[in-house]
């Protein structure tokens, strides 16, 4: 028994001496179990601190953007030595508080703002959103899609458009229905909004929205569709086709490795920018976890057949080697490549060059074959 | 057409079922602002039998749920007449959060078989009916009605005004309590936190809008719901911008309240009773 006591004393001796835990908080807008945004973030969080002995980690949820300011002193007062705040409305909490801790290193999900202190980052599924959009313009029987979109920004517009351009590569005559619910979460207004698409005849479902209504209620009806943040393929096993699904943790614990080696510092995090895609696996193409297709839709996919540069190709195919190309460290293809017109004709990527970061992140315009209000469209 | 006219009855149908329910306490006197915490604990209690014991009885639990919230509500409402106003609030809250809360491991489950919204929705509309029948047809709803017009007198010819108003809230708590339940287990069949989403309180309006009677209240939660689904529908085809499309059916309540300004509430309202006062 004394033996097993010293021991015990021994490993938290050592353990202590081995010590130094670094630690990272979250300031998260939304409960942990909203299965959409903030329940990511948390998923992402669990991964790290599993993957990372050395990290010690709290989180504090449902912080509403004005209370933003006193959770993060709190933090600081508890010893938090990096801080992650997960909402675009914490991005001018964040500066302010950088400023008054400047020995804090702070992290700002979807920002566009930075300091020496703060660095910002995203995970961005435009690249899903094409392949998706392949497999929905080859699904399509009456050459409508539906799309029920949270807010008219540019992230959510970039993403239709990304989405739009894929299913008019497979088919050109196809158009994309977009629907306005003007909320990130609100599965009545999902529900309505999707039934509304399905009496306009469309008969397959991509959304933004972060509950699993707009799959449901297409599925009842007979529709494919695709999910949205985190793997849905449960919610309708025969109709959700694929998918768009995120992986924080990546991100996480990249960010956290080289705080810990002292490539980050609170001096050097003024151009520190993620913004990562498939390649980076930030992203995942998928009905679940490593379920590219649903494999009930692939022979589907297989009948299908798109032009690709004069020749004839299997949309799966097409599908299967740009998700490859894009997964691969150096991608030779991306979606938002000139030329690109504007649905109104004009040309927003002119030939033969990709979209920059900035193009990316201040999309306004909406892509040939959407219909449907637009606000903000460019004139 | 006839799309919209199916849409305005089956997501109408959550916001009849808990007019209902707030209305019956209200002819009694008592006013039930905890609907919307109500909706949301019977969506998660209906949610979780379903997945353990099938979806008829989750609708079951639903009800059951809905009754023992509300006389809870009664409890501080009625009996420790408390203000009614604050007690409902309070309820609206713990009903709110505490499903947040029990509610996290049920998120992102799908429940295997949900139940039919169709059934579901003539059941509302029948009930509505027999509400009406109860209300101006029995005996019951004599004692219900003079209980919120004028408890004093209803005492003194014998009518025991607080079990008449305890049953009218709980009665009425189960048909929210149903309206919970039809969310989670038919209309969109899991469960997330919060998926009550206002229409406890569009319900609340609802009642007033309705004057007090139940076949008004029928055609007021159609009528929204038609205008829900109109907003979806018509976005996009006329040059409305979609942001003046979603406050379209709120702004459709408010303009009704201040036409109907004329109807007139039960006398007693809100007024906790006391005998000899």
């Amino acid at each position: 028994m004394r033996k097993l006591v010293w021991l015990l004393a021994l490993l938290l001796g050592m353990g202590l001496a081995q010590g130094e835990k670094l630690k990272a908080c979250f300031i998260y807008v939304g409960p942990v179990g909203d299965a959409g945004w903030t329940y990511a973030h948390d998923v992402g969080r669990k991964k790290a601190e599993a993957a990372l002995p050395w990290l010690e980690t709290r989180y504090v949820e449902s912080v509403p953007e004005a209370q933003a300011l006193p959770v993060i002193d709190r933090f600081v007062k508890e010893g938090c030595q990096v801080i992650f705040a997960t909402s675009f409305g914490y991005m001018e909490a964040v500066l302010e508080a950088a400023k008054k801790y400047p020995d804090v290193i702070f992290a700002h999900a979807t920002g566009f703002k930075r300091a020496p202190n703060v660095a910002t980052y995203m995970a961005d599924f435009y690249q899903v959103y094409y392949l998706n959009g392949l497999a929905a313009g080859a699904l399509t029987k009456t050459g409508k899609v539906g799309y029920v979109a949270a807010f008219p920004i540019p992230e959510v517009k970039r993403h239709i458009n990304a989405f739009a351009l894929g299913v008019r590569a497979v088919n050109p005559k196809a158009q994309v229905l977009v629907r306005w619910i003007n909320a990130w979460y609100d599965p009545a207004k999902a529900r309505e909004a999707t039934e509304a698409l399905l009496s306009q005849g469309a008969d397959v479902f991509a959304f933004t929205e972060d509950t699993p209504t707009v799959i449901q209620t297409a599925a009842k009806k007979g529709a494919y569709s695709f999910g949205h943040y985190t793997p849905m393929l449960k919610f309708a096993p025969d109709h959700v086709v694929s998918g768009q699904i995120v992986h924080w943790d990546v991100i996480y614990i990249d960010f956290l490795k080289k705080v810990k080696e002292g490539v980050y510092t609170a001096k050097n995090l003024q151009n520190v920018d993620y913004f990562w895609l498939l390649q980076h696996k930030a992203v995942e193409m998928g009905a679940d976890y490593g379920v590219p297709i649903n494999p009930k839709h692939v022979p589907l996919l297989q009948k299908a057949k798109m032009r690709v540069a004069g020749k004839e190709v299997a949309v799966y195919d097409r599908i299967m080697a740009l998700l490859k190309d894009m997964s691969s460290p150096k991608p030779t293809f991306d979606p938002f490549t000139g030329p690109i017109r504007d649905r109104k004709g004009v040309v927003r990527i002119p030939a033969g060059r990709k979209a920059t970061l900035e193009e990316l992140l201040t999309m306004e315009w909406a892509a040939p074959g959407v219909v449907g209000d637009w606000p903000g469209e460019p004139k | 057409m006839e799309e919209a006219l199916v849409r305005a009855v089956l997501f109408g149908t959550p916001i009849l079922l808990a007019a209902l329910g707030a209305l019956l306490a209200e002819r009694s006197g008592v006013v039930n602002l905890g609907v919307e915490g109500i909706m949301a604990l019977s969506a998660l209690a209906a949610f979780a039998a379903a997945l353990g014991a099938g979806p008829w009885v989750g609708a079951v639990a639903g009800v059951g749920a809905g009754v023992l919230l509300s006389l809870f509500l009664g409890l501080f409402a009625i009996t420790l007449r408390a203000n009614p106003f604050v007690a409902g609030l309070a309820v609206a809250a713990l009903g709110l959060g505490a499903s947040g809360i029990l509610g996290k491991r049920y998120e992102g489950v799908p429940l295997e078989n949900p139940l039919p919204e169709v059934p579901l929705a003539l059941l509302s509309l029948l009930l509505a009916f027999l509400l009406h029948l109860l209300l101006y047809r029995s005996r019951f709803g004599l004692y219900l009605r003079s209980v919120g017009e004028n408890p004093k007198a209803a005492d003194l010819f014998g009518v025991g005004v607080e079990g008449v108003r305890y049953l009218a809230l709980g009665l009425g708590g189960g048909l929210i309590g149903l309206g919970g339940a039809y969310l989670s287990l038919a209309y969109r069949p899991s469960w997330t936190d919060g998926m009550t989403s206002g229409l406890g309180w569009v319900a609340i309006a609802l009642v007033i809008l309705a004057a007090w009677e139940p076949l008004r209240a029928v055609f007021g939660a159609y009528l929204f719901g038609l205008l829900f689904f109109l907003q979806f529908r018509l976005q996009g085809s006329v040059p409305i911008p979609s942001e003046a499309f979603a406050a379209m059916p709120y702004l459709l309540v408010i303009l009704v309240l201040a036409l109907s300004g004329r109807s007139r509430a039960p006398r007693a309202l809100g007024q906790p009773f006391e005998r000899g006062r």
